[in-house]
C-alpha cells in the first residue's frame, strides 16, 4: 500500500536503528503518547532493538484505556435500554464497567453494533426512526471532527433519535500534567501524528519550551517512530528543546482549520476524568449547549450514574509509565487478555495488551500455557 | 452473574476493576480463540469426554473392524448465506471434507442436515443447494443421507446447516495435531486472509468494497499430492479455519509441546486483504481461510512438500513460512519484517475492528 | 485514537450536501467524507482517512523528499555496517551493542 509499505522499509528500520545507537551517548527516556504507536513499538519488537539507547515508556494515549469507568457504566445503562441501538468502536465493547462490558450486554439481548464510522450511526437512526440511536464518542482529538460533523449533520437533516455518548479528551493537558509530577522520567515525547494532523502543533511549542523537553509530532509505522526517535535524541544530545516534525507527509503547523472549526462550534473544553489517573482539568470535550439535545448525559438523565475508582489500582501506573506492564504483580498471571484486572490490559492498544500479546516471552517468566 | 471485586495483588492492594467471567454464552465462544477452547475443556469435554474426543483433532479416527474411518462434522452458521466466492452450501461442503482430509483420510460420503428458516426464499435455497451439489460432484464425494427441519422466522439466519462426513484412513498416513517435532518446517498452501475478508466485505456495516474472493475449497487433492511426495512423514496437516493461521499454530504448538517461529516476510498476504486489514485494524493472520491448508513436515523435505502443492492450482503460492522450535512450547513467535519479534498469541474471542 | 491509513481518491461526490469520494487503499475502496479536505483535494490525490473522514492531504513531495532521504542515509549506513562487521567480528562482539 503506497505511504504505508515504503515506512516498513526494513533496510530503512535497521539504518535508523543503528543511527540512533550511534547517535546516543547515554540512555534517553522517551514517552510516546499514542497508543496506535505503542502498538507499532511492541508489535515491532523496536523497544528491543534499542535497548540500551533508549527506553520507551508508554503514554496514557489509549481513549479506551482512559475512558472514566462511570462512562463505561453509562454506556452498559444505555445499551441495556430497549429502546435505544447503543453504537460503539470495535475496541470499547470488551473494557470492563463496574459490573460487566457491552460485549456482555449484548449477550443478554441489548442491542449493541459495532461501526467504523460515527456517520453510520447516524444513519443507522435515519434508517430506525422508532428507536434512539446512541454513539459512544470517545477519542482524542483526532476522532473530534468526525463525531463533531455526525452531529452537525445530525441537525442539520433534522435527525431528532440521534444523540451521543461523549468522553473525548485532548493530549497537551495529560503531557503537563506528567511533565509536572514530581516523578517525572520523560526526557523527550514522541507526539501523536494523527491529533497533529487535526490540531497543528503550536499546543505543544510552550510545552516543549517550559519543560525543556523536545517534542517530536511522529507517524505511525515503524520508520515514522524510529526516524521520530532519532530526531529526538539529537536533539537531546545537542541540548534542544523544540518542537519538530516528523510526519511530514501529513501533519502542518496549523494543522486542519475546517476540522478545527467544526471541533470548536460543536464541542467545548471541559474537566475530564482519566481512568487510572483522575481528573485532569481543561482535558476533554464536552457538548456545547447549543447541541444538547444530541448529548446522551442529559437527554437519558444519566448524571446519577457515577463510579469511584480505587486510586489503588496499578493501571493508573502502567498508564503514566510508572510501571512497566511487568512490573504489575498481576500481569500474565491473574490479569491477562481474557480476564483483564484493567483497561490497559483489555484494549488492544493499552500497554499491557500490547506487551501480553507480542513481547511477553522477553520480558515475563515462563507462562504456563 | 459473577459480581466479586478483583482478587488480591500483592501487597494487599485491590484491582477495583473486577475479573470478567462468563455465566452464559458469549459471541465469542464461537470466534475459534481462547474462549472456544475454555468453552469445550470446561464444557463439553467433562460431560461428553472420551478418549478419541479428547484429541480434539479436525476429525475422529475410529477403528470399524480392521478399517481406520476418520468421521467430521461441522455446523456452518455464516451470515451473510452469499458470499463473492462462495455460499454456505459450497462452504458446508467442503468445511467437512477439509476436516477429513487433514488427518489424512480420504473423503467418502457425507450427510446433510439444514434448519431452514421460515421466509427463506427457494432463489436462495436453490442456489445453496446447486453449490453443495457442484461441490460435492467435483469431490467425488455424494452426500448420501440428509435431514431438513424448519423453524419460526427469526430464529435462524436464514439457513444452518450441518455436514459429517466419513473417509478411509490410508495406512502410514496418519497426520495429526501433536505430530510437530522441533526443526519441522511450517509450509502454507495459498495467500491467507482471504474468506474472512470476504465475508466481512458483505456485510452492510463496515461499508467497504474489496475485490476478494472466499478461497473456499476442496483441499483433498493437494493431500493426495503430499502424501505422494512425502507419505508417512508429514506429521501435521491443519486448515486454518477460524481464528485464522495464527490461532491454528497455538493449537498445534500446544498439543505436539513446541514452539513455532514464523517469519512474517514470508507469509502471503494478497494485497487487497492486506489493505481491508490495515482499515480496521485487524491483524491477516487471525483472519478465517477456508481453502488453504498449513503442512508441518521434516525440514529435509520442505522443498518437496512446497513443490508438491504446488504442482495443483490450488498451491500455486505455496511456501514455507516458519518452523517449529524446542524452545518456548506452546508458543508461537514472528520474526518481524524489521528484524524484530513478538508473540502471535491466541486472541481471547473474536477480533474486533480497532480505530487506534 | 489514530489509526489512519492512506488512500488515493478515485471519485467524488455529494451526499445532501456534503462533500464525499470513493477512496482506494490499494484494493478496498470505501465512501469517505472529504468535508475537511475539500477545497485542497482532487481526483488523483491521496488522503489520511480515520474512522471514515479525510483527516488531510498527503503531501506527496514532501514524503518523497524525506523518504529519499532516508533511504540515502541508509545506503551510506550500509557501508559503514559492513566496515563495523568486518572491526567487531575481530573483537568479537556485535556492531550494535556499541553505546
Amino acid at each position: 500500500m503506497k505511504y504505508l509499505a515504503e515506512y516498513r522499509n526494513a533496510a530503512v528500520a535497521k539504518a535508523l536503528v543503528h543511527r540512533i545507537r550511534q547517535s546516543a551517548t547515554r540512555t534517553w527516556t522517551l514517552m510516546e503518547v499514542c497508543g496506535g504507536q505503542t502498538h507499532t513499538i511492541v508489535r515491532q519488537g523496536l523497544n528491543d532493538m534499542l535497548e540500551g539507547a533508549i527506553e520507551m515508556i508508554h503514554g496514557p494515549g489509549c481513549p479506551v484505556c482512559v475512558t472514566p469507568l462511570e462512562q463505561i457504566d453509562r454506556a452498559v445503562h444505555l445499551a441495556g435500554r430497549d429502546d435505544i441501538i447503543f453504537t460503539s468502536f470495535g475496541d470499547m465493547l470488551r473494557v470492563p464497567g463496574s459490573d460487566c462490558d457491552l460485549l456482555q450486554v449484548r449477550a443478554r439481548g441489548g442491542e449493541v453494533r459495532v461501526v467504523y464510522s460515527p456517520l453510520d450511526a447516524l444513519e443507522l437512526a435515519r434508517k430506525n426512526p422508532d428507536k434512539q440511536v446512541v454513539f459512544f464518542a470517545v477519542g482524542f482529538e483526532t476522532t473530534a471532527p468526525a463525531n463533531a460533523m455526525a452531529v452537525w449533520r445530525a441537525r442539520e437533516l433534522g435527525v431528532t433519535n440521534f444523540s451521543v455518548l461523549v468522553s473525548h479528551v485532548t493530549v497537551p493537558p495529560a503531557m503537563v500534567a506528567l511533565l509536572e509530577s514530581p516523578d517525572n522520567r520523560v526526557q523527550a515525547f514522541l507526539a501523536a501524528g494523527h491529533v497533529c494532523t487535526v490540531m497543528g502543533w503550536t499546543e505543544y511549542e510552550p510545552i516543549a519550551a517550559k519543560y525543556r523537553v523536545p517534542i517530536i509530532v511522529t507517524g505511525f509505522e515503524p520508520v515514522d517512530i524510529l526516524e521520530g526517535t532519532l530526531m529526538a535524541v539529537q536533539q537531546l544530545e545537542e541540548g534542544r528543546h523544540e518542537v519538530e516534525n516528523q510526519y511530514v507527509r501529513s501533519v502542518r503547523r496549523e494543522g486542519n482549520r475546517p476540522a478545527q472549526e467544526l471541533v470548536s462550534k460543536v464541542f467545548t473544553l471541559v474537566n475530564r476524568k482519566w481512568r487510572g489517573i483522575g481528573e485532569i482539568p481543561m482535558s476533554g470535550f464536552g457538548l456545547t449547549e447549543e447541541f444538547a439535545a444530541f448529548d446522551a448525559e442529559r437527554k437519558f438523565g444519566l448524571e446519577d450514574i457515577r463510579a469511584e475508582e480505587s486510586p489503588e489500582c496499578r493501571a493508573g501506573d502502567v498508564l503514566v509509565g510508572r510501571i512497566k506492564p511487568m512490573e504489575c504483580p498481576a500481569f500474565g498471571t491473574r490479569c491477562n487478555p481474557e480476564h483483564p484486572l484493567g483497561a490497559p490490559m483489555v484494549s488492544s492498544e493499552g500497554a499491557c495488551a500490547a506487551y501480553y500479546n507480542f513481547a511477553r516471552f522477553r520480558s515475563a517468566p515462563p507462562l504456563e500455557v | 452473574m459473577a459480581e466479586e471485586r478483583g482478587p488480591a495483588l500483592a501487597g494487599g492492594l485491590v484491582c477495583p476493576v473486577p475479573t470478567t467471567q462468563y455465566d452464559r454464552v458469549q459471541l465469542g465462544h464461537g470466534s475459534g480463540g481462547k474462549m472456544s477452547a475454555a468453552l469445550l475443556r470446561d464444557r463439553f469435554l467433562p460431560a461428553l469426554g472420551n478418549p478419541v474426543l479428547q484429541e480434539l483433532g479436525d476429525a475422529a479416527v475410529v477403528g470399524i473392524g480392521p478399517a481406520e474411518v476418520a468421521i467430521s462434522t461441522d455446523t456452518f452458521v455464516v451470515s451473510p448465506l452469499e458470499f463473492p466466492g462462495g455460499n454456505i452450501g459450497s462452504l458446508a461442503v467442503h468445511g467437512t471434507l477439509n476436516d477429513l482430509a487433514m488427518m489424512g483420510a480420504r473423503p467418502l460420503y457425507l450427510s446433510a442436515g439444514f434448519v431452514l428458516e421460515e421466509g427463506l426464499s427457494f432463489e436462495v435455497l436453490d442456489r445453496i443447494l446447486a453449490a453443495m451439489g457442484k461441490a460435492a460432484a467435483e469431490a467425488g464425494v455424494p452426500v448420501v443421507t440428509g435431514d431438513t427441519k424448519v423453524v419460526e422466522r427469526g430464529k435462524a439466519d436464514g439457513v444452518f446447516i450441518n455436514t459429517t462426513g466419513i473417509g478411509m484412513r490410508r495406512a502410514g498416513f496418519t497426520p495429526g495435531p501433536s505430530r510437530a517435532r522441533p526443526s519441522d518446517a511450517v509450509v502454507v498452501s495459498g495467500m491467507i486472509g482471504r474468506h474472512g475478508i470476504a465475508i466481512m466485505s458483505a456485510r452492510e456495516n463496515l461499508g467497504f468494497e474489496v475485490q476478494v474472493q472466499s478461497d473456499s475449497a476442496n483441499l483433498y487433492p493437494m493431500v493426495e499430492r503430499l502424501r505422494g511426495a512425502l507419505g508417512g512423514t508429514v506429521h501435521v496437516l491443519r486448515d486454518p479455519t477460524r481464528g485464522g493461521v495464527a490461532s491454528a499454530l497455538n493449537e498445534i504448538a500446544a498439543a505436539s509441546g513446541v514452539g513455532v517461529e514464523l517469519d512474517e516476510g514470508a507469509l502471503p498476504v494478497p494485497g487487497p486483504v492486506a489493505a481491508a486489514c490495515e482499515m480496521l485494524g485487524l491483524d491477516p493472520l487471525y483472519v478465517a481461510n477456508e481453502g488453504i491448508l498449513l503442512a508441518f513436515v521434516p525440514a529435509p523435505f520442505a522443498d518437496e512438500a512446497v513443490d508438491a502443492l504446488r504442482m495443483h492450482p490450488l498451491g500455486r503460492d505455496a511456501r514455507q513460512i516458519g518452523r517449529v522450535t524446542g524452545e518456548h512450547p506452546g508458543m508461537v513467535v514472528m520474526r518481524t519484517a524489521i528484524g524484530g519479534t513478538r508473540v502471535v498469541d491466541m486472541l481471547p474471542g473474536d477480533q474486533l475492528p480497532r480505530i487506534c | 485514537m489514530c489509526l489512519g491509513i492512506p488512500g488515493k481518491i478515485i471519485e467524488r461526490h455529494e451526499d445532501a450536501g456534503m462533500p464525499m469520494g470513493t477512496v482506494d487503499f490499494g484494493g478496498v475502496t470505501r465512501d469517505v467524507c472529504l468535508a475537511y479536505v475539500t477545497d485542497e483535494v482532487s481526483i488523483g490525490d491521496y488522503v489520511i482517512v480515520h474512522v471514515g473522514f479525510a483527516i488531510s492531504k498527503v503531501d506527496e513531495e514532501e514524503a518523497r523528499r524525506t523518504f529519499e532521504a532516508l533511504q540515502e542515509m541508509s545506503q551510506l549506513d550500509e557501508l559503514e555496517w559492513m566496515k563495523d562487521v568486518a572491526q567487531k567480528s575481530l573483537s568479537g562482539m556485535p556492531p550494535e551493542r556499541r553505546a
